[in-house]
């Protein structure tokens, strides 16, 4: 295979993994605004829903312009496919962010559900004395140190998807669960 | 065609049953994505077994929200509920289309898998051996995560999944460990799952 011919299925691959990366994150999310009644996730949810759209236009423009032969095509049928159902994983995501921004007073039922968890959501910039700076954060040991669990991190006008191999930048937004006393110990941590 | 067994009704907190929900399908979408990408059969059944899974406990929350409505009020605050257990379903469904994706025999280019590895961790399915050393260990004394960069997301112990275990979940023999990790990492702990690698390295 050529360079450049590896170069342009690099670039299909990435772009899919930034798809899926946003979707799950959007689950992640949705499920825990649900979960506490924030409607601050939730807000992050749907904002990410226009981001997924346009992420899954960008990746199947790119896949449909690589002029595949025909027997490489059956290969990236299926790659399309799975970014049509990441989409609709999102969209799933957005109708459960929905409940939350229109519950007005949530039934008992949910409410038992969110009155057990006794958990805040917390938002922390790192700033650039803070020792996570350049740390992965599987390195970072932020749940260890604080309590408080990192559900996504905002990055510019940007939301990723936390995983262990993430590095945590300077200007990065944490945004976090656990409970209230964690809250000071992740401020600390983050600017000191 | 598939069997489909009747649920019966047993009282459950709703809120366990939403994050029983939460936690299948997060684990059943990260399986699905590795069946597809590394056309790995096995995991790809494990998805769809799962599904009936979430299956049973969407079914159990539209009983609790049934169940709960009084009048005209309850019912619609309870409508939010139902929402998210027909997302959740919807969820669900969406796993299994990308497992179908393997079953089905349409496949993905296995460049994809190969460019995929190298930004990505995945998943790995691996039965624990007869002589594995893991055998009998807690899965907090073994450190996989500071030694190789491993971790369990998930056991299955005969028909029973054991989501996210605990750090004092014990690893028995015939277990089927879902791990996730590097590649190099989950080649290590392949051998050591099957036996072949006899201790833990620093």
């Amino acid at each position: 295979m050529s360079k450049k011919r590896r170069r342009k299925f690099e670039e299909i691959v990435e772009k899919f993994v930034e798809l899926k990366d946003t979707s799950e994150l959007m689950m992640d999310l949705a499920y825990s605004s649900l979960l506490m009644n924030s409607r601050e996730l939730a807000e992050e949810v749907q904002k990410l829903e226009e981001y997924v759209d346009k992420l899954h236009t960008d990746f199947e423009l790119l896949v449909l312009s690589s002029g595949f032969k025909k027997e490489e095509a059956k290969g990236f049928l299926g790659l399309i496919r799975l970014g049509v159902v990441t989409e609709k994983i999102a969209d799933a995501a957005a109708e459960i962010a929905e409940v939350v921004l229109r519950e007005i007073e949530p039934h008992p039922v949910l409410k038992l559900t969110i009155e057990e968890a006794e958990e805040t959501i917390t938002y922390v910039t790192v700033s650039e004395n803070s020792s996570l700076v350049n740390k992965t954060l599987r390195e970072a040991k932020v749940p260890e140190e604080t309590g408080m669990w990192v559900l996504a991190i905002r990055r510019g006008d940007r939301c990723v998807r936390p995983k262990p191999e993430t590095r945590i930048q300077v200007g990065d937004v944490l945004i976090a669960s656990g409970y209230a006393e964690g809250e000071e110990d992740l401020k600390k941590l983050a600017s000191p | 065609m598939p069997r489909f067994e009747k649920i019966e009704y047993h009282p459950t907190s709703v809120r366990e049953l939403l994050l029983e929900m939460k936690n299948l399908s997060e684990l059943m979408i990260d399986l699905a994505y590795s069946a597809a990408l590394f056309n790995d059969r096995e995991l790809a059944e494990d998805v769809l077994e799962l599904e009936n899974r979430v299956d049973v406990s969407s079914y159990l929350l539209e009983m609790e929200i049934m169940l709960a409505a009084r009048d005209s009020k309850d019912a619609e605050a309870l409508t939010g509920v139902s929402t998210v257990a027909s997302a959740a379903d919807k969820i669900s469904d969406a796993a299994a289309d990308i497992a179908a994706i393997v079953t089905q025999n349409i496949g993905i280019h296995p460049i994809v898998g190969e460019i995929f590895e190298k930004v990505e961790e995945r998943l790995m399915r691996v039965k624990v051996a007869k002589d594995s050393i893991l055998a009998e260990k807690a899965i907090g004394e073994l450190e996989l995560a500071a030694r190789m960069g491993v971790d369990i997301i998930a056991i299955r112990r005969n028909k029973d999944w054991i989501i996210d275990p605990k750090e004092n979940e014990k690893i028995a023999i015939d277990d089927i460990l879902i791990a996730r990790g590097t590649s190099a990492g989950l080649k290590e702990f392949k051998e050591l799952c099957k036996g072949k690698l006899r201790k833990l390295e620093d």
